[in-house]
């Protein structure tokens, strides 16, 4: 098996005397979409931040491109190529959408500001930064102020902001929340189109019918442990998975 | 070359116009030139990087007592008594700057207010270093290259520094360095997940903004050939908060306007209300805040988008 772009070992998280996470062991490969489900409170959003920096482990290891992450502040790992969405849209409000992409590209500007080479490398990051608004699919309110965007549009923003930060990684935090069934289509197909161009997905998702499809492969979580992993199809027929998660939730719908 | 013949064109407009004016209406341009200054880069802290400090008077007159003392009671020359008090400035920032916002929010707020009370009473309290209560009086700007700037011709270096501000906080909103301000601002915690260091930005906007008003404070001992505790106190720091906010934060054009007009609007109020134009201020902050958050240029902005 080769090497993954994030090793994720033995990883723990207690808040006090609650086991949020508990020795979860999984690979992100280069291009491959992992899903990772679970009913609420197993341990998807904790486990997201901890690769993120936002919370510190209790234990275990994360290693991103060979290099352990863990213990980086988040600043730091976006630096590493690590990007992410957050669930709830987080876009900056007093800029506008090419602004808030740009400011995804923080950590890809060399240049001092009084610089001469300064202006190029802002007009090539605003090329770049335009494309990516293109490939989300808001060219039309490129120049808007966020703060006018409906909700889907936001998403597509996060997405877009994250991309210009040249990910090797990026992590959706359960990306179809809150979306209706066009956009989620269309959430579906940039994220295959991002896995297409060699960056490693890391898919949280509560949304089974939105995620199985997509993801080449699954990591299911259930009181922070990992029950299973594997392909889609095996994971839509493993009784383990059906119990905790899809016996309750599948039925709901 | 365009640029720069634009800004050349803004140098002779702006100096230009001192020496039409007479020694009285001069020296009002001089002041307001400096409310100027001080707002753009009150506006870069405040309205830019959401950082909310009372010190900006405090580091104008750290920089306007600081080359006093070194080049009166130290006879240090002028270069290096220049770059000695924005030295001193930057020290002084980072000293405050670090601690606080490595905590959360308010504590910066806390420790400028700290700071600009104890630096007044510093400045009282100093014996002959500071001059105590009646400060420092009876000194002449050094001949520089065998000139004595002073009346109009010394405005032309107040000119000089406004747009010497200016274009260094331009050039910085326009770069990386100001949209992550923005961001930080905004919503700090994306911001870290794009890369952004958030403590770094805010302890460099600070320190950076701090040094500016430092300079300002230099220009400014040289206006009357006075420095005095009264001036850098917290109700001018109160009054650039206001002409920011009135203005309309974020934005230089505002920052521009909020401070010529609330510099200007008390010799036009006194003969009405006497010296109770800060009650009018008061409204006026209070009219911005509940009708017209973006300020004055957010009014033009909306009318010109309607028009």
């Amino acid at each position: 098996m080769t090497a993954g772009v994030l090793e994720v070992r033995r990883l723990t998280k207690r808040f006090g005397g609650l086991t949020a996470v508990t020795g979860l062991d999984f690979d992100v490969l280069e291009g491959e979409i992992l899903g990772m489900i679970g009913p609420n409170g197993a341990g998807k959003s904790t486990t997201f931040n901890l690769i993120a920096g936002t919370y510190p482990a209790t234990s275990g290891e994360v290693r991103f491109a060979g290099e352990s992450i863990l213990g980086l502040p988040p600043h730091r790992i976006a630096a590493r190529g690590v990007l992410r969405t957050f669930q709830h849209n987080r876009p900056f409000d007093g800029m506008s959408v090419l602004e808030n992409v740009l400011v995804g590209a923080h950590t890809r500007f060399h240049m001092g500001v009084f610089s001469r080479k300064a202006s190029n490398e802002e007009a090539q990051r605003r090329r770049r930064a335009e494309e990516l608004i293109e490939f989300v699919g808001l060219t039309d309110v490129r120049d808007a102020e966020v703060t006018t965007l409906s909700f889907g549009q936001g998403r597509l923003l996060e997405i877009a902001r994250a991309l210009a930060g040249e990910p090797r990684l990026i992590l959706f935090d359960e990306p179809a929340a809150g979306l209706t069934p066009a956009e989620l289509e269309r959430i579906a197909g940039i994220i295959r189109g991002i896995a297409a161009r060699g960056i490693a997905v890391l898919l949280i998702e509560h949304d089974m019918h939105f995620l199985l499809p997509l993801a080449q492969r699954v990591v299911v979580l259930n009181f922070g442990a990992k029950i299973a992993d594997g392909l889609p199809d095996q994971i839509r027929a493993d009784p383990a998975v059906t119990d905790a998660y899809l016996g309750s939730h599948a039925a709901a719908r | 070359m365009k640029t720069l013949s634009g800004w050349l064109g803004a140098f002779l407009l702006l100096s230009g116009a001192a020496f039409l004016l007479g020694d009285y209406h001069n020296d009002v341009y001089r002041k307001m030139l400096l409310w100027v200054a001080l707002a753009l880069g009150y506006n870069f802290l405040f309205g830019i990087c959401g950082q909310v400090a009372f010190s900006h008077f405090a580091f104008y007159g750290i920089g306007a007592y600081s080359v006093v003392i070194l080049l009166f009671q130290l006879n240090v020359p002028l270069p290096l008594a220049v770059v000695l008090g924005v030295a001193i400035c930057v020290v002084v920032a980072l000293a405050v700057a670090i601690p606080s916002t490595r905590l959360e929010g308010f504590y910066l707020a806390l420790a400028t207010l700290a700071l600009a009370q104890l630096f007044v009473v510093i400045l009282n309290e100093g014996g002959t270093v500071t001059g105590g209560t009646g400060g420092i009086a009876n000194y002449r700007l050094p001949e520089i290259f065998g000139f004595r700037l002073r009346g109009p011709s010394y405005t032309a270096v107040i000119v000089l520094l406004v747009l010497f501000t200016y274009f260094v906080l331009r050039k910085l909103d326009r770069s990386w360095f100001g949209r992550a301000c923005r961001a930080v601002r905004d919503n700090p915690e994306a911001a870290a997940a794009m890369g952004v260091d958030v403590a770094r930005t805010k302890v460099i906007a600070f320190t950076l903004t701090s040094a500016l008003a430092g300079v300002a404070g230099m220009v400014y001992a040289f206006v009357d050939n006075t420095v005095n505790p009264p001036i850098f106190g917290l109700d001018n720091a109160f009054l650039l908060l206001f002409m920011v906010i009135v203005g309309g934060s974020g934005r230089h054009a505002g920052a521009v306007i909020g401070a010529v007009l609330l510099f200007l609007l008390p010799f036009w109020l006194s003969p009405l209300v006497g010296h109770h134009h800060v009650l009018v201020f008061g409204v006026l902050v209070l009219a911005a805040i509940l009708l017209q958050p973006k300020g004055l240029i957010g009014l033009y902005d909306g009318w010109r988008s309607r028009s």
